[in-house]
């Protein structure tokens, strides 16, 4: 199909959830009622590591308001659950690695009251060493948190390509750099709720919630209840946020929320309040990631060492696919012949970690692209001449050894188009003449006049108003592999269904978590069946009617997820087209076109037929108008022992420059513009693609400049968001999306991923432009007030809670 | 679950807190009440009863009364940002409200919860300290005047009974044309608590310092006037030396109120710089103006 001729792909339609949504009208999983439904309030320990000695229900035994108590003993399956590795108990045993796990949930009709009565519980316990720091794990003697795992490493990704030895001994330069990242909360509006009930003949057990991962979440909950997967049903409700957050902790809700059906006979809700959800549920893995580069004056990085340390916290979940693309991307977006790279997740008693939107990317974007800009200073080159010099091009090898030759790779294009768009060299480099740093004395205690320490500042320190604000620009550029790659089993379903009206169901197997999923669905249904988007009606995913699509993640809906539906509305209008061949006795061969409701051939020009005629002629003939579309997605390979394979069947790529003013005196950093370049391939539905971009770039400047969870021995101290910061509408200046279609040919019309790109480059632009702002470099996330004034973070030594000074 | 009835009038409010039996907490906007009984935080643990004034009429209005300018004390921070009169007369709490939380915590928070709650972070306090705000508490007895310096205790607490209740403020009107500066820090730019809060007036003659106000908002335990410093500040001529000098005699102040706390050191570097700037800034202010 030619490019001139969409209808309505690439351009902007309105969302055809939005109506419901932004009113207000649209239902929650908390807002549903059910009928009878009783509710679980977990019970926990205060501590982030203990032995269980005994636990004493005898203080709430009897009480008439507890229906239920639900512990490790009433597991009729699997006890442990993990997408990856089986390590994490759905209710502790013997032990508790961290704060959110639960030893018990009670059961009744009245939260207030279970909340009260898991006070009363009597849990004799040992409180064992706390470790909250990953190279605190790897020291030889560390407490072993999991036995099957003696090192405490979760996984070690390693790969060597060429020789990086010989390579660093031949390059006349070299440099290493050290960048740490924080835990960050997915900050989804909308708190974890689901329901699990019997089916009315008792055989089915239905779960209906705030689901990110139907698929998934039913793997789980079988193996949980040791039932068949045809015997459990997940129904996702309107999910208000994920940002692949309610994936892992919805299985283990869920899993709670059916054992407790199972044992009372009654519905059972579990519904957080945002304290327990910030609790309970998983973080992006914070990094520790140390880059070494060799190179000569011409700026050529002749090799590369990367080392990187991932917090996984108390249990595995994600933490292996999550590290395996921070190691396949390891290099960033360029070409470097001599590489070694180690990514090791480790095992900690603090929070755990999985998937979040970016996963395993945005910390070694943070770091490779802050690495590039400081390459580049070293040599007295710019950040723009750097990248160019190094970027993968179409042909080029990445580190894993893949070819990237079946698609038109555009670092180069976008990096070009970004600097264009914001004059980004001449800004640059005016920037650096003015840049002056901020001076190192501030804030440190030095001797006052009488002998005393103090943070009176010298007199030399004060500055005038013309010193206090700079401006700064900055640059990042990356790469993404597409949809799950070598991680896992690739391939998504479509189902559609056209009524005896013209008016067309259309299920997905990926789910909508908010991201547009089902419009883009939608779009591409009615350009390949030439009908209005309006008579497509979206169906809510429901296991027991799509087949098995995998998760919803690795920004692989509009590539999996779209290709599908367009297979499945193909294999539709190929029927249709048969049959009007057939009525208006066509030849085979003669073209039928499908636009604007109508159906018409230029063979024939004196006919043409409504597309709902033609349906109800259908059914009159007997013609199945519902179809099932399947999607694989292209080749990818992987040896595990060497590191080498096609990790992805292909790469998105994008930029941003941040544009920021500094101020000297306070350390704070105004964001006035982030212009974000994204090759995605065949844009489908512009507005959408739009938002993707915006909301990334807002959530990677929280990443940038706010966002972090602080632990306080394995407790989080940021419960609720009067502490946890994330930008607001007014914190982040305008974004100018600009999207590159780079030719692909896979996906539907050679779509592929955005939503994860959109988040990757903004907080490392971002700490570049404050770099170029005040001429010193930063090495970790969040670049917050402290970080920026005196290069470091400041702590509350007073660990309570509450609007501290 | 703790129960809530609106008060009719204010007979019926002063009745209510009156009741040796119960608890009662005054409710207006509930922007801290309702969070801090959702804590379950300590000050709030006692009460058995709510009792809604945001609708009371007496607690309502802004209007030039006299030589003051009187804030009812259930004004809204967006009452009080859209109000002519304070923009005249009292622009720093203009601004010092008009950057209190987001939209709708302003179109919710009153003015009188922000003083009684006295977090340390309070915005509005600052720019109300050197405005000599006094306060009008009523119980069903007695009605007293008290200034705002000497109703804030410690963190949290405040010089006023369980059974009174402030009913408004007065700012008595600035006699010349004092010229001031508001400042506020927060880590982001909407919806924000305040790292730090300065509240300047300033008046010169001859180019030195004639009178002059100064009050800072959570750098020490309470929001406070600083009078030492403000003794200190008169006479002084407007100079770029004597304003480094008098931002280094804050260092100083504030240094030996506070000792050293884990954010001292991010603080009291920064809080040095910012008066500087103010005092730069509110001093050519001075001489455009004139």
């Amino acid at each position: 199909m030619a490019e001139q001729l969409f209808k309505v792909i690439g351009k902007s339609a309105v969302r055809n959830d939005g109506y419901a949504k932004v009113t207000g009208k649209a239902v929650y999983a908390a807002d549903r009622q059910v009928k009878n439904s009783l509710f679980g309030v977990m019970v926990r320990l205060p501590v982030a590591h203990a032995r269980i000695n005994r636990i004493d229900y005898s203080p709430i035994e009897g009480h008439p308001g507890l229906i239920g108590i639900c512990d490790f003993s009433d597991i009729p399956g699997d006890p442990y659950i993990g997408p990856i590795i089986k390590d994490h108990p759905v209710f502790a045993e013997e032990k508790v690695l961290s704060v959110t796990d639960a030893v018990a949930m009670i059961v009744g009709a009245d939260v207030r009251l279970l909340r009260k009565l898991a006070q009363k519980i009597e849990i004799d316990y040992t409180a064992l060493p706390v470790i909250t720091e990953p190279l605190q794990a790897l020291e030889s003697g560390a407490a072993v948190l999991h036995n099957n795992k003696p090192d405490n490493i979760i996984v070690h990704h390693e790969l060597h390509k060429g020789d990086t030895k010989k390579a660093f001994d031949s390059c006349r330069h070299s440099l290493e750099r050290t960048y740490t990242t924080p835990f960050i909360e997915h900050a989804y509006i909308e708190t974890e709720a689901v329901t699990a009930e019997l089916s009315p003949l008792g055989s089915v057990i239905e779960i209906t919630g705030s689901i990110q991962n139907p698929y998934s979440t039913r793997k789980m909950v079988a193996e949980v209840l040791g039932f068949p997967l045809s015997r459990v049903r997940i129904r996702q409700t309107t999910l208000g946020g994920s940002f692949g957050g309610k994936d892992d902790v919805m299985g283990l809700l869920s899993a709670r929320a059916a054992i407790a059906a199972l044992k009372t006979g009654k519905p059972v809700s579990i519904m957080l309040e945002r304290e327990e959800s910030i609790r309970e549920s998983y973080k992006r893995h914070p990094y520790i990631i140390k880059y070494k580069a060799g190179f000569n004056d011409d700026g050529r990085i002749l090799a590369m060492e990367a080392d990187m340390i991932a917090d996984g916290g108390a249990y595995a979940s994600k933490s292996p696919f999550v590290t395996f693309r921070s190691f396949v991307q390891g290099t960033g977006p360029y070409e470097i012949e001599n590489v070694d790279i180690n990514v090791r997740a480790v095992y900690t008693n603090n929070i755990y970690t999985g998937s979040m939107r970016g996963f395993g990317a945005p910390q070694p974007i943070f770091a490779h692209e802050s690495f590039m800009d400081e390459v580049a200073l070293y040599l007295d080159r710019d950040p723009l001449d750097i990248r160019l010099i190094n970027r993968l091009r179409t042909g080029s090898i990445t580190a894993t050894g893949q070819k990237l030759d079946n698609h038109e790779v555009t670092v180069g294009k976008i990096l070009t188009t970004a600097a264009e768009r914001t004059n980004f060299l001449e800004v640059w480099r005016k920037n650096l003449a003015h840049a002056k740093p901020i001076e190192h004395s501030q804030g440190e205690l030095r001797t006052g006049k009488f002998g005393n320490q103090t943070y009176v500042l010298p007199i030399e320190y004060f500055m005038d108003p013309d010193e206090v604000w700079r401006k700064g620009i900055g640059l990042a550029v990356s790469y993404r592999g597409c949809s799950l790659g070598a991680e896992g089993t690739d391939a998504a379903a479509s189902y559609i269904n056209i009524q005896a009206d013209g008016s067309i169901n259309l299920q997905c197997g990926l789910a909508e978590n908010g991201q547009g999923l089902q419009m883009t669905q939608i779009l591409i249904a009615s350009e390949v069946l030439g009908v209005s988007p309006n008579t497509i009606t979206y169906l809510d995913i429901d296991t027991g009617t799509v087949p098995d699509s995998g998760p919803t993640v690795a920004s692989r809906g509009t590539l999996m997820g779209g290709e599908a539906t367009k297979r499945a509305a193909v294999i539709l209008r190929k029927r249709l087209e048969a049959l009007i061949r057939h009525e208006w006795n066509l030849q085979e061969e003669a073209e039928i076109l499908f636009a604007n409701g109508m159906v018409s051939s230029p063979a024939d020009l004196d006919r043409s037929i409504n597309f709902t005629s033609l349906c109800r002629l259908a059914f009159s003939r007997s013609v199945s108008l519902s179809a099932l579309g399947w999607y694989t997605g292209g080749m990818v390979s992987w040896d595990e022992e060497t590191g080498v394979g096609d990790a992805y069947f292909t790469y998105s790529y994008s930029c941003n420059v941040a544009e920021v003013a500094v101020n000297r005196v306070t350390g704070q950093v105004i964001i006035e513009r982030v212009t974000a370049v994204h090759d995605s391939g065949k844009i489908i539905n512009l507005d959408m693609a739009k938002g993707q971009v915006c909301g990334g770039v807002v959530q990677g400047a929280g990443y940038g400049l706010w966002e972090e969870l602080t632990g306080d021995d394995g407790k989080v101290r940021e419960l609720n968001f009067d502490e946890y910061l994330i930008p607001t509408s007014v914190d982040v200046g305008e974004i100018v999306p600009i999207f590159v279609e780079g030719k692909d040919p896979h996906g539907p019309w050679g779509a592929k991923s955005l939503a994860e790109s959109a988040i990757e480059c903004a907080a490392p632009a971002i700490s570049n432009a404050v770099g170029n702002a005040l001429g010193e470099r930063f090495y970790n996330l969040p670049l917050n007030l402290e970080e920026v004034l005196l290069k470091h973070k400041l702590r509350p030594a007073q660990k309570k809670r509450g609007s501290a000074q | 679950m703790i129960p809530v009835r609106r008060a009719g009038t204010m007979e019926e409010l002063l009745q209510a807190l009156d009741d040796r039996k119960q608890r009662v907490c005054p409710i207006a906007g509930g922007t801290d009440v309702v969070p801090g009984l959702r804590g379950n935080l300590r000050r709030f643990a006692d009460y058995t009863r709510l009792i809604d004034i945001s609708s009371l009429s007496p607690l309502q209005g802004i209007s030039v009364d006299g030589d003051f300018l009187k804030i009812g004390s259930a004004s809204t921070f967006t009452d009080i940002v859209n109000n002519e009169e304070v923009g005249q007369k009292a622009p720093l709490l203009a601004e010092a409200c008009s950057r209190i939380g987001s939209e709708q915590i302003r179109n919710r928070a009153t003015i009188g919860g922000n003083v009684v709650n006295n977090a340390p972070c309070a915005d509005s306090i600052p720019a109300l300290l050197v405005y000599d705000a006094q306060l009008v508490v009523r119980s069903i007895e007695t009605e007293r005047r008290v200034k705002l310096d000497d109703f804030l205790l410690s963190p949290y607490r405040v010089n006023k009974s369980d059974n009174e209740v402030v009913t408004a403020f007065c700012l008595p009107l600035l006699k010349s044309n004092m010229e001031g500066f508001y400042y506020k820090l927060s880590r982001r730019m909407g919806a924000s608590i305040s790292r730090l809060t300065l509240a300047l007036l300033m008046e010169t003659e001859s180019d030195r310092i004639r009178e002059f106000r100064f009050a800072t908002g959570a750098v020490t335990a309470v929001a406070t006037r600083l009078p030492q410093l403000e003794e200190k500040a008169l006479h002084r001529p407007c100079t770029r030396d004597e304003f480094i000098s008098l931002a280094r005699s804050l260092g100083q102040c504030i240094e030996e109120m506070t000792g050293h706390r884990w954010s001292s050191a991010y603080k009291l570097p920064v809080i040095q710089q910012l008066f500087f700037q103010m005092l730069q800034k509110t001093y050519l202010n001075i001489l455009r103006g004139k």
